[in-house]
């Protein structure tokens, strides 16, 4: 057995005797994961809503002479809510598993009946259950709110042109055929010149009762313009609450649980667990040829990898029953979980690492707990901000594992082809272990001061 | 240092004593100047007995003695184990070492220390905690390393204890070398003796 290996298993039984302490580690992260992941959903994030297509919009969409340009439209609809455009299999399936928030379909056939103006074309919105649902909802209606209200203009301007058509008479065009109009102007020259010159009085009569009509059709439709105007959302939203998984099994969140456990478990234990070496006095005794100080860095990171990837297993595995067991939308990847032990692996190692050199700094066994604790929290804190809102957040929590984690663990367990994903914030991982242990195997002399 | 002797590091707190034990130890790098040892063309087994004791607090003494024995290379860990437990009257009930008494644990440290058989032996001031009795088989103890022609350096504030087991006296004050001579010199130099 391996000096590295026998003081690994050293490690795992003196973790194994402070069964309080594990328990809180495990609790505790979990328990946070849950509060964040709630306020990141409620508050601080924009919901991500999958756009669907099934329609193909041009770029340039006309309706009654007002030209709208799509992709300006949804750069709006991007300040509140991040749509995404993938195709509707996709959708549906991140929506099962809670990547995305909700889903929007535009149907086929949606640009020609907004052309048409003949009738309300529908716009479908599916979200999941509760929790960020009725927000979702609230901005897709608002985005369709925005819409009807410009589309609303051209809608009137087209609608009173017909009036104006049937009022003056003229040459118009409905569905795409062109026909000449009377009007009632000229029907009711029409009816008097009738009423004059016939000699029947029946004849003339009825083209009295006709004068009247048309008179009383001039005076109701001259008021067409205000009840037109005052008609609102020409499109139609139909909303489907039980497409996706509550928000508490969604893959965004199961992806916080494991990095937040894994970002204080092992770098409070990484740190605790070298500088313990120093306060019990026992590094300068491996140090003077037991045990190499690179070895000593190696074990304290394969500790945080080893509990890590059993820990996070568990968290997995917690996840997935309770997945399968209430038959959530979706389901629970299973074939993914060896995958998922792989980023375990990783993470836990870069996090580890980061203990380890925060140990080293810190030298004391309750303080490195103490400064580990402090610096790790603003830093999984920064990984919590949305992309693009705070430049510098986003660049300081990129030189930090939990983001890098959060984005493997949730590519890992529900993209279709997430390789990409996965070699990149492997690679990230794998860097930031080897920077940060070969910067603690540095300061380790200190410890032996 | 000769096979069989007895070298006494003394002088006031903070003269450097511990320091030049760890140095000794291979624990800390000198910041100038070597060590230099030999036994037959190769380095001495060296066994090193901090001043605080350097063990898992929350290991067993057996648990200790089995891991650094492993550790120091010893291949019957087991039977090592259990003859200094019995030659050190340590206790071996499966309490954890924290909640042994000072005197236990500063003799777990020496235990510890006598694993790989050691050629030096290097004590910073072991008797600190330990009573009369445990006095005596420490100096036993380091008497049967001296007999294998060992040699045992070690640190003291104890005059009584330098002149019954020290061949030679080392003092230092403020990391200096002030004298350097046989037991009988040093007791010929009253000038040597930095605690009078």
């Amino acid at each position: 057995m391996t000096k590295t290996r026998l003081l690994l298993r050293k490690d795992l039984r003196i973790l194994s005797r402070s069964p309080v302490l594990v328990a809180a580690l495990i609790v505790y992260p979990l328990v946070f994961a849950a509060l964040v992941g709630a306020v990141v959903r409620y508050a601080g994030d924009r919901p991500t809503i999958a756009f669907v297509d099934l329609d193909h919009l041009p770029e340039q969409l006309t309706v009654g002479g007002q030209t709208f340009n799509v992709p300006e439209v949804l750069a709006q609809v991007n300040e509140n809510a991040e749509l995404v455009p993938m195709d509707q299999e996709e959708a549906d399936r991140k929506l099962a598993n809670g990547e995305v928030n909700a889903e929007i379909i535009v149907p086929r056939g949606f640009a020609s009946r907004l052309r048409g103006m003949v009738e309300s074309p529908q716009l479908e919105l599916k979200t999941a259950r509760g929790g960020i649902a009725s927000r979702v909802e609230q901005q897709t209606q608002a985005l369709v709110y925005e819409l009807n209200q410009r589309l609303q203009d051209a809608y009137i301007d087209a609608n009173l042109q017909y009036v104006n058509l049937i009022v003056e008479g003229g040459t118009g065009t409905f569905l795409g055929n062109e026909f000449d109009v009377v009007g009632l102007q000229r029907a009711g020259e029409l009816l008097a010149e009738i009423e004059q010159t016939t000699k029947d009085p029946a004849i003339a009569e009825q083209a009295r009762e006709l004068s009247t009509f048309v008179r009383q059709a001039q005076l109701a439709l001259g008021a067409s313009d205000k009840s037109l105007r005052a008609t609102a959302n020409p499109i139609k939203l139909e909303v489907d609450t039980e497409a996706g998984r509550s928000w508490l099994l969604s893959a965004q969140l199961q992806a916080y649980a494991l990095a937040l456990t894994l970002a204080f478990i092992c770098v409070l234990l990484a740190a605790a667990a070298i500088a313990s070496e120093r306060d019990e006095n026992v590094i300068g005794r491996l140090a003077r040829g037991l045990v190499g100080l690179t070895n000593l860095v190696v074990v304290k990171v394969a500790l945080a990898a080893l509990v890590a990837v059993v820990l996070g297993l568990v968290i997995a595995l917690v996840f997935g029953a309770l997945v399968t067991v209430f038959d959530v939308t979706g389901g629970e990847p299973w074939e993914r979980l060896p995958l998922l032990g792989f980023g375990l692996v990783i993470a836990g190692a870069a996090f580890g690492a980061f203990g380890v050199l925060v140990g080293v700094v810190a030298r004391e066994a309750r303080t490195a707990v103490l400064v580990a604790f402090l610096v790790a929290l603003p830093l999984v804190l920064l990984g919590l901000l949305p992309d693009g809102t705070v430049q510098a957040a986003h660049v300081i929590s990129k030189a930090f594992p939990f983001s890098h984690a959060v984005d493997f663990f949730q590519s890992s367990l529900y993209d279709n082809d997430p390789w990409s994903t996965l070699a990149r914030e492997a690679a990230w991982l794998a860097g930031l272990a080897v920077a940060f242990g070969a910067a603690a195997r540095l300061g380790m002399r200190r410890l032996l001061a | 240092m000769h096979p069989g002797d007895a070298l006494a590091l003394i002088g006031p707190n903070g003269a450097g004593k511990s320091t030049l034990l760890s140095i000794l130890a291979g624990a800390l790098d000198p910041s100038d100047g070597s060590v230099a040892a030999s036994v037959n063309h190769r380095g001495p087994k060296v066994g090193w007995v901090p001043q605080k004791p350097a063990h898992y607090q929350r290991l067993s003494p057996r648990e200790n003695l089995e891991l650094f024995a492993r550790l120091e290379g010893v291949s019957e860990t087991k039977e090592v184990a259990d003859r200094y437990i019995g030659l050190l009257d340590l206790p071996d009930d499966g309490r954890l070492t924290a909640e042994l008494s000072a005197g236990n644990q500063q003799r777990l440290n020496v235990a510890v220390a006598l694993l790989a058989g050691p050629e030096v032996l290097l004590l910073d001031e072991p008797t600190a905690s330990l009573d009369p009795r445990q006095r005596r088989l420490l100096w036993q103890v380091a008497t049967q390393v001296r007999e294998r022609q060992g040699a045992v350096v070690f640190a003291t504030q104890n005059l009584e204890e330098l002149e019954r087991f020290a061949t030679r006296v080392a003092v230092l004050v403020g990391g200096e070398l002030v004298f350097d001579g046989s037991l009988e010199q040093f007791k010929a130099a009253p000038e040597a003796d930095v605690f009078a």
